[in-house]
């Protein structure tokens, strides 16, 4: 059985998004893509009974509205856009039953950047390149959804039963705007000196406006190079922060002559600029949630704790972790 | 140079990049690329991506199938295997890019981003400056002269980085500080001591000589030479540039608009990196 929806508004660049992304392609210069907080996520796909790495849909800022052609359960995970099933208010984070015909919207996001939409079966776009994640800028498997486009879904039996993510395993949105965000030293960290780098791991970096899926701009305090940045060989370009072309690492904070941006799922693939430090891949979904004008502050943690960090993030994702209502 | 061992530096916890050396030099390309190859046919379950770059290379790896140290060792012992020679023959297509140098496309975008900074030199004119070149036509015959070698390809979908492999045609240029918000589709740009094609309007920062007509990437694999790929150019083929007037400009325009034109792609050579050696040895020893 399988099915589709039609988008009445499409909201702000909302797009189709699956895991792992789009793999393969970066020597190629196509992004992995991929939902930028896959641990919401992945519970949204939980909730009406799909892999948890199935095609769903990202919703940025403010969300769609959406008319169901047919029968299928939606879960609502991310940040909270007031959702309304027929002018019902529908809880987040569980399960939701919806008949064809019904109307789903989605307003302004409250606390969070992005919702994400499960739907039972999944979405069932034509993958490109391996996979169904929009690189929206690009064209790359779709754009952005668009007014009066149907959306097909694919076939699935849904969740046996109405279930919910516990409060205690949803991510924890922060409330005063400021976020802890976990990263390693490195590629470049021994192009900067040793007092910029304690320096970027001690003070506030406000994110700009101009941040997006291709990266997150930060405003903060001057950068300050070491001896292999300010005296190398001509190849490298004019400017301290200019490199060889080299790829750049997800999560990266790549520093382009005074401005840091964290390089994130739609962002260049490679590029002559450095990349001192980078974000731990369980702290990816953060950026996500990340609204213009609030702090960040970056923690330099090591590959254990990574490891340990990316162990949570995947239990608190998986199917066990379900309650019935 | 080419440094003596490979120099790993982790990129996060998922992402390790190791350089061979620090320079734009297709010896060190061509190694790098040769590592890329040797590491792709392991088959490491661990690893999920891999981008050769001019100097270096990226590995994206699932650090829960494969530890860091792990990795870097493997990738050592593979190295030490294939030795830091420089050497063999390879398939390599060669395809001819026609170009109107010096077109009113990109002379519109640097005149635009002058409107700005209005003390931009004009790219055409910087290049020259830079390198001792009398006026246009010579940056236009020193151009189109050489062929050039697919490096690398990143940035965005089917953006390449060509070096000439002539290392008499080596053209130098900054990049643009700040960088253009806006770069028309086509445009050909020289930065460091590279050559791109602009596979699409986005922004950029490379100094602008002149346009193709002929598309490097096609999105919706609309053009009979994309049927297998939505990216033009792979690693290891060689381009040419041939300037080509306003009326066969024109003519490629339309051709393409009509989803009709076929690139000029000769794919029956094999380059022999010993022979190009030895006679890039002796250009520069003319020079």
């Amino acid at each position: 059985m399988s099915g589709c929806f039609t988008v009445v508004k499409p909201g702000l660049q909302t797009c189709v998004q699956e895991l792992p992304g789009r793999i393969g392609f970066l020597e190629q210069g196509f992004p992995f893509s991929g939902p930028f907080d896959a641990w919401s996520f992945r519970q949204a796909n939980l909730l009406v009974g799909n892999d948890r790495d199935a095609a769903a849909l990202e919703c940025q800022f403010l969300g769609p509205t959406l008319k169901f052609q047919s029968d299928c359960q939606i879960g609502i995970t991310g940040a909270d856009m007031r959702p309304e099933l027929d002018g019902e208010v529908v809880p987040m984070w569980t399960t939701i039953e919806v008949k064809a015909g019904q109307q789903l919207v989605l307003g302004a996001a409250i606390a969070g950047a992005r919702s994400y939409l499960g739907f039972s079966g999944g979405i069932a776009t034509e993958p490109v390149l391996g996979s169904r994640a929009v690189f929206h800028q690009a064209g790359v498997g779709g754009c952005a959804l668009v007014a009066g486009q149907d959306v097909p879904l694919g076939g699935g039996a849904g969740a046996n039963e109405i279930v919910t993510i516990p409060a205690d395993k949803r991510p924890g949105f922060s409330n005063d705007k400021r976020w802890s965000i976990e990263a390693l030293k490195g590629p470049n960290d021994d192009w900067l000196s040793d007092e910029t780098t304690e320096i970027f791991f001690s003070v506030d970096w406000k994110v700009q406006a101009k941040s997006s899926r291709t990266g997150i701009r930060l405003t903060g305090p001057e950068f300050a190079f070491s001896e292999r940045a300010l005296n190398k060989n001509a190849d490298h370009g004019h400017d301290p922060s200019n490199i060889i072309d080299h790829g750049y690492p997800l999560g990266a904070v790549n520093l382009a002559g005074q401005t840091p941006i964290i390089l994130v799922h739609d962002s260049p693939s490679t590029g002559g600029f450095i990349n001192p430090f980078t974000v731990a891949s369980a702290a990816l979904w953060k950026l996500g949630q990340v609204k213009p004008n609030e702090v960040l502050n970056f923690r330099c943690i090591d590959r254990a704790e990574a490891t340990e960090l990316r162990a949570e993030i995947d239990a608190a994702t998986r199917p066990e972790v379900l309650e019935r209502v | 140079m080419l440094y003596d061992e490979p120099r790993f530096y982790p990129g996060g916890d998922c992402a390790i990049e190791v350089e061979l050396g620090d320079e734009m030099d297709f010896t060190i390309n061509f190694i790098v690329h040769k590592l890329v190859a040797a590491v792709r046919d392991a088959k490491f379950e661990a690893i999920l991506d891999l981008i050769p770059e001019l100097a270096s290379f990226q590995i994206s790896y699932d650090p829960d199938l494969m530890r860091y140290e792990d990795l870097c060792r493997e990738v050592s012992a593979i190295y030490a295997d294939l030795g830091r020679g420089a050497t063999g023959a390879l398939p390599s297509r060669l395809i001819t890019i026609p170009v109107l140098y010096f077109d009113g496309e990109t002379e519109a975008c640097i005149a635009d981003y002058r409107r700005t900074y209005s003390e931009k030199t004009p790219d055409p004119e910087l290049v020259c400056q830079l390198n001792g070149l009398s006026d246009r036509a010579a940056l236009k015959r020193l151009h189109s002269g050489t062929e050039y070698w697919v490096a690398a390809l990143g940035f965005w979908p089917g953006l390449c980085s060509l070096l000439p492999l002539n290392p008499r045609a080596r053209i130098i240029a900054p990049k643009y500080n700040p960088p253009r918000t806006h770069t028309p589709k086509g445009a050909i740009g020289i930065g460091g001591a590279l050559t791109c094609i602009y596979p699409d309007a986005t922004p950029g920062g490379y100094q602008l000589i002149g346009h193709t007509p002929a598309s490097t990437y096609d999105g919706e694999q609309r053009l009979p030479d994309f049927k297998d790929s939505l990216a033009l150019f792979r690693a290891g083929d060689r381009v040419r540039f041939v300037p080509v007037d306003p009326e066969e400009y024109d003519d490629i325009k339309s051709r393409v608009a009509a989803g009709s034109y076929r690139h000029d792609i000769v794919d029956y050579q094999v380059f022999s990196v010993d022979r190009y050696l030895d006679w890039a040895k002796a250009q520069e020893a003319e020079a």
